[in-house]
């Protein structure tokens, strides 16, 4: 999987490769507008990580051209600015998702992925870990071929950690992963607890292996 | 009072103490001009007398001459006398009353007796003619003076124009509107000096604002990066092995301080969105669904602490505002209610005829009733203030003010109530007028 990360911020572009290196993907990096462009006229990529604010040119300029040439390319632009306007015009010109920063790179991550399988694995999106399958279309879990009938917060909960196994999610990234803008407002987390309390035994009594792990009450990763 | 009626209240002193100053002068002046008249012709007629006695030959003839003629009074005496002239008053058989007279005494001898010969004028005409002089005298003063108002009522109207102009101009001056205003030039030097001296003002403030609030917003933008910088080398820190769990609780700590910060970044942007009014699109936002889909959203927060939510909505209508602010200045409130709750709480929302208003119950004495949607004021020591950014309220009264919505808060024996007035101008009312739930 290749991805092109357009962003100027070299610390948090290394961030950003860092992370998502560990998930086979290929990541090359373009600094600015002119990078970008002679990257995406000679590559293709599966996803475009696009920031809007670039030093030589409006992010928004290459994404217009993108899709005026046709670009098959999976885009999701990032944005300081958590404007509407801005996110309505970003989807508008054909990004596939939106993204304000500061983001969690585990919800990057997780974008990034759905993205990609949108656009590729049309009908077998099916994510497989031993006994557990977990139907990304029909949007449901079974364990040893026998469903496991999960809440919709407990779903996203798992697809979430399963989309960034093998890393520690950390508490506040799920917590906006499953409520978006209520996070800001509550900072109880009692309700993950729950959900995950709920999952987890769900997950066991259907006769799975204990994937979720919590580590050191900082977050939990999902082992495989 | 006025500028114009204190300047008319001046004049109108003046004239009447000049009224009341030149009338018995007038009079007085008029009187003695006029007695100095009758004076002088008696004393001509006198001289005349005596010039022409020569022609009286006889005592016969003068007897005859006084009596045929009323005005004169012929006596014989012994003691010469000097002229004098006097006032009198004679009763008048003609007009049965009184009647002023003005009279000459003076001696003259005829065939050797010494005869005291007395002149008189009648001053009832003179009255009169005083009288006719002073009425119309006065009736003068009190066109020249109404007049002189009245002229000064609409001159200085046209000549204060550009003041009240100004003056409505600073009046309806808003910082955070922009408003172009228009002075009009004036033909008098100090209403241009001062409009332009007022636009200064006008237009250097609104660039401080302007600055100022410009700054707070680039502040907040460019504060995003760093965090989000912070936040991703946190998240590739809890990634590394082996973690110990001092580490892993050291992370954590930090990990809670940024989204800490990033909050308050992101409240201290949206209150200068707020204020910037970037949020322009309106929609017409029907309140009691409004409420219903916010109390689904909090519910697990509201049941975490094991609150009671009673909605009582007798009332639904519908606000022209904008969504996104609308679903804030709510969620405010709501989360205020959860946060701020006791365990096993409750929560009672309810709708009137132009009204929202959200009661609680919490902490059992009252909260400042205006300091409280200060910003970055923060009640001390009540369960859950310790992660308040101290914003929440601010962005609501902002809003509110935005919309011209009045919010109020009081308390009542353990419950909080925050009420959001709409005016009711705004306000369609919804075709189904939704039953107490």
């Amino acid at each position: 999987m290749k991805i092109l990360i357009v962003e100027d911020e070299q610390e948090l572009m290394k961030s950003m490769v860092s992370y998502l290196r560990s998930e086979n993907f290929l990541c090359e990096e373009a600094p600015d507008y002119k990078t970008a462009r002679q990257k995406i006229e000679m590559f293709s990529y599966d996803c475009i990580l696009l920031d809007v604010t670039l030093p030589d040119e409006n992010g928004f300029l290459l994404l217009k051209e993108l899709k005026e040439n046709q670009k098959t390319d999976g885009i999701i632009v990032i944005s300081a600015k958590n404007s509407i306007q801005d996110r309505i015009m970003g989807l508008n010109l054909g990004a596939d998702d939106y993204l304000t920063k500061p983001f969690h790179l585990s919800e990057l991550n997780a974008r990034i992925l759905a993205v990609i399988r949108r656009r590729h694995f049309q009908g077998q999106q099916v994510l497989v870990f031993n006994e557990l399958v977990i139907d990304l279309a029909a949007k449901t879990v079974s364990v040893n071929n026998k469903p496991v009938d999960l809440t919709r917060k407990e779903y996203d909960l798992l697809i979430y950690l399963a989309y960034n196994k093998n890393r520690v999610v950390s508490k506040n990234a799920i917590a906006e992963h499953l409520s978006g803008d209520e996070a800001e407002i509550f900072s109880n987390y009692d309700f993950i607890y729950s959900h995950m309390k709920n999952l987890k035994k769900k997950l066991q009594q259907a006769g799975s292996k204990e994937y979720i792990r919590s580590i050191y009450g900082m977050g939990y990763k999902f082992e495989f | 009072m006025r500028l114009n009626n204190k300047t008319i209240r001046n004049y109108l002193f003046f004239s009447s103490v000049i009224f009341i100053l030149t009338i018995p002068v007038f009079y007085v002046v008029v009187r003695r001009v006029l007695l100095n008249a009758v004076d002088h012709s008696l004393k001509i007629q006198l001289q005349e007398i005596r010039s022409n006695l020569n022609e009286i030959h006889s005592q016969q003839e003068l007897s005859a001459w006084s009596r045929l003629d009323k005005d004169i009074a012929l006596s014989p005496t012994d003691r010469p006398a000097k002229d004098r002239l006097y006032s009198v008053n004679h009763f008048s058989p003609k007009h049965r009353e009184q009647e002023p007279f003005r009279e000459i005494a003076g001696n003259i001898t005829v065939e050797g007796q010494l005869y005291q010969l007395i002149i008189r004028s009648s001053l009832i005409e003179n009255e009169d003619l005083l009288g006719s002089i002073l009425s119309v005298q006065i009736g003068m003063l009190i066109i020249l003076t109404g007049g002189m108002l009245w002229i000064n009522q609409r001159v200085s109207k046209r000549l204060w124009q550009p003041f009240y102009v100004a003056l409505r101009n600073m009046q309806t001056f808003e910082l955070n509107k922009h408003t172009d205003l228009s002075f009009k030039t004036s033909t008098t030097d100090e209403f241009n000096e001062l409009n332009k001296a007022i636009q200064n003002l006008f237009s250097r403030s609104s660039e401080l604002y302007l600055q100022q609030k410009e700054f707070t917003e680039n502040a907040s933008h460019e504060m995003q990066t760093p965090l989000a910088i912070f936040q991703s080398k946190l998240e590739l820190l809890m990634q590394t092995t082996p973690i110990s769990e001092e580490q892993a609780n050291l992370i954590n700590t930090l990990d809670e301080t940024n989204r800490r910060i990033i909050k308050l970044n992101k409240s201290l942007l949206l209150l200068t969105k707020i204020e910037n009014n970037q949020y322009q699109t309106i929609e017409k936002i029907e309140i009691v669904p409004l409420c219903q889909r916010l109390i689904q959203q909090f519910l697990v927060h509201a049941e975490s602490k094991r609150l009671i939510i009673h909605q009582r909505f007798e009332e639904s209508f519908t606000l022209p505002v904008n969504s996104t602010l609308i679903e804030i200045l709510l969620g405010n409130l709501l989360s205020n209610a959860i946060r701020y709750n006791r365990e096993n709480g409750e929560i009672v929302i309810s709708t009137a005829k132009n009204s929202l208003t959200i009661e609680n119950t919490g902490a059992f004495s009252p909260l400042h009733p205006e300091r409280i949607f200060d910003r970055f004021h923060k009640q001390t020591g009540s369960a859950g203030s310790e992660d308040s950014t101290g914003l929440g309220l601010a962005i609501v009264k902002n809003i509110c003010t935005l919309y011209g919505y009045k919010i109020s808060y009081s308390f009542d024996n353990g419950w909080h109530f925050f009420r959001v007035y709409f005016p009711s101008r705004i306000l369609t009312e919804s075709k189904n007028t939704l039953a107490a739930q």
